[in-house]
């Protein structure tokens, strides 16, 4: 543990606790956050407490903020210039947003995995091993790359050809590899930005096993857009809606309810929740 | 306010509701020509309900399918779901209550077209009858209404109907050693068991509307425990 990067002992921490499957351990605290771009706000008064080794859902119409929210957890907002990030955001009861974070290791320790899949233009093997040798990780290299694909439940299909360039692979496959290239450097969080939408439902069935067998080790928040996905994989969803000013000329993302998913897919508390998951309003 | 979407799942989901609880109707129905029948000793009236039972077992297949493909289809969640789910208990209720009635029904040729050998009975049966029919009548209107006060006040009324049956089985009891006459009370008891248990379906349906408004599910009174009513 250095001071600069306080989060890797942390993270260390948490990757060596096997929790239970519905653990109350939180991985996130986040209070009052609001995040905005340039002058206009995009969410606000978002307020939520994460748990390690669950899968959280965001869920909510276009434009209520999920992907701003769900890119704040591991600062990918700081690499848009005009982002402003307030409010209170506790990794592991450490602030993310503290002035001795490092944001590399921080999307390190809390990788990302994109609505389209996005495999570098290189072969199969090196897609994994390219994140390893940057951050110098120790160990048999083959290994950590077999590891990594095992885990992702795409070792049996790749075994045999990991030198091809990996654009050669469906898109379903993509994706698990980007899951893969995710996982092998040890993450302790993954954020899932509609991992699915780019895929058909034979894909999309396996990426949800994956998760499923994945929070095992990892906490995983996911924004998805198809509410089924969202009551099928997740222990734990979030409803973010868009509110107006009166003018309607400001609009923002906040958090209208956030409970087991159990509970949103089954009764709500918020009528808001209620109309929106059964499809009342759009 | 957002447009309002998926306008034609509603619709479709209205119209199973409605489909459902017109079942209610039905049994209502058969109930009150079962009774007529216990009253008049007609065998024809009784064959009547007897195969009129096809009508409410058509009903139930129907709405059992249509809840299948909203299902397989629309994926309904939340209240949706609970009505669903609800319906399901409700039509599983009528197509009990429409058993219970041909129950009646082929009781009545065994009872004889000998005068009743207890006019009491038969008129505590009737007022079994007028009872159950109006707590069915009553059920609908909560679950339309969504209210759970009426549902909750069925069990009430259903003591009424279960004093009834034991004050049948009382007088059943005290009719005598002629073997006719003990014939024909047995088969009144048997009568009012089905009454009985018509009456019981409507608290069960009771407790669908309160399922379906509050989203918990729980006994109004629970025939293992009767001195512990939920709240």
């Amino acid at each position: 543990m250095t001071q600069e990067h306080p989060s890797i002992a942390i993270a260390a921490q948490a990757r060596g606790h096997h929790a239970p499957p519905m653990s109350r351990e939180k991985v996130f605290e986040i209070e009052d956050l609001s995040v905005h771009y340039g002058d206009k706000p995009a969410v606000k008064n978002i307020g939520m407490d994460i748990l390690h080794k669950n899968i959280t859902a965001l869920i909510g119409p276009s434009g209520c903020g999920k992907s701003t929210l769900i890119r704040c957890l591991n600062r990918m907002n700081d690499l848009i210039p005009s982002a402003r990030v307030d409010g209170r955001l506790l990794y592991h009861g450490e602030d993310l947003y503290g002035p001795n974070v490092d944001p590399i290791q921080v999307r390190k320790l809390i990788g990302m995995v994109f609505q389209k899949p996005n495999p570098f233009p290189k072969s199969i093997y090196d897609n994994i091993a390219f994140g390893p040798r940057i951050v110098g990780m120790a160990g048999d290299m083959d290994e950590i790359v077999e590891g990594a694909l095992r885990r992702a439940a795409i070792w049996d299909e790749v075994k045999d050809r990991l030198n091809d360039n990996a654009f050669g692979m469906s898109g379903g496959q993509q994706q698990r590899l980007c899951i893969a290239r995710c996982i092998a450097v040890e993450p302790d969080v993954i954020l899932m930005d509609e991992p699915c939408s780019a895929l058909d439902p034979i894909s999309t069935g396996k990426i949800e096993d994956l998760m499923t067998e994945l929070k095992e080790d990892y906490s995983i928040v996911i924004v998805t857009h198809n509410m089924q996905q969202a009551a099928r994989v997740s222990d734990m969803t979030a409803f973010l809606i868009v509110e107006l000013t009166a003018d309607e000329r400001e609009r923002w993302g906040e958090i209208v309810e956030y409970d087991e998913t159990e509970k949103i897919f089954t009764n709500p508390s918020d009528q808001r929740t209620e109309d929106y998951v059964t499809g009342k309003v759009g | 306010m957002p447009d309002e979407v998926r306008v034609q799942y509603q619709e479709e989901l209205a119209k199973l509701e409605v489909r459902a609880l017109e079942g209610l109707d039905l049994v209502t129905d058969q109930l009150a020509r079962a009774i007529e029948a216990v009253e008049h000793r007609d065998s024809e009236l009784a064959g009547l309900v007897i195969a009129s039972d096809d009508v409410v077992d058509g009903r139930y297949l129907e709405v059992h399918q249509s809840i299948l493909s909203l299902l397989a289809t629309q994926a309904p969640v939340a209240t949706d779901l609970r009505l669903i789910a609800a319906l399901l208990h409700v039509m599983k209720n009528v197509e009990r209550m429409g058993d219970q009635c041909v129950n009646i029904a082929k009781l009545i040729p065994l009872a004889g077209h000998e005068p009743p050998a207890d006019e009491r009975i038969v008129k505590d049966l009737i007022s079994m009858g007028k009872q159950v029919r109006s707590q069915i009548s009553q059920a609908k209107r909560a679950f339309e209404g969504r209210d759970v006060e009426m549902a909750r006040d069925l069990v009430r009324r259903d003591d009424v109907v279960d004093n009834l049956n034991r004050e049948i089985f009382r007088i059943a009891l005290e009719i005598g050693d002629d073997a006719d006459r003990r014939e024909w009370a047995m088969t009144m008891i048997l009568v009012a068991r089905a009454i009985e248990r018509t009456g019981d379906n409507t608290v069960d349906i009771g407790e669908q509307v309160a399922f379906v408004v509050t989203g918990l599910f729980r006994e109004f009174q629970d025939a293992s425990h009767p001195e512990g009513v939920s709240a």
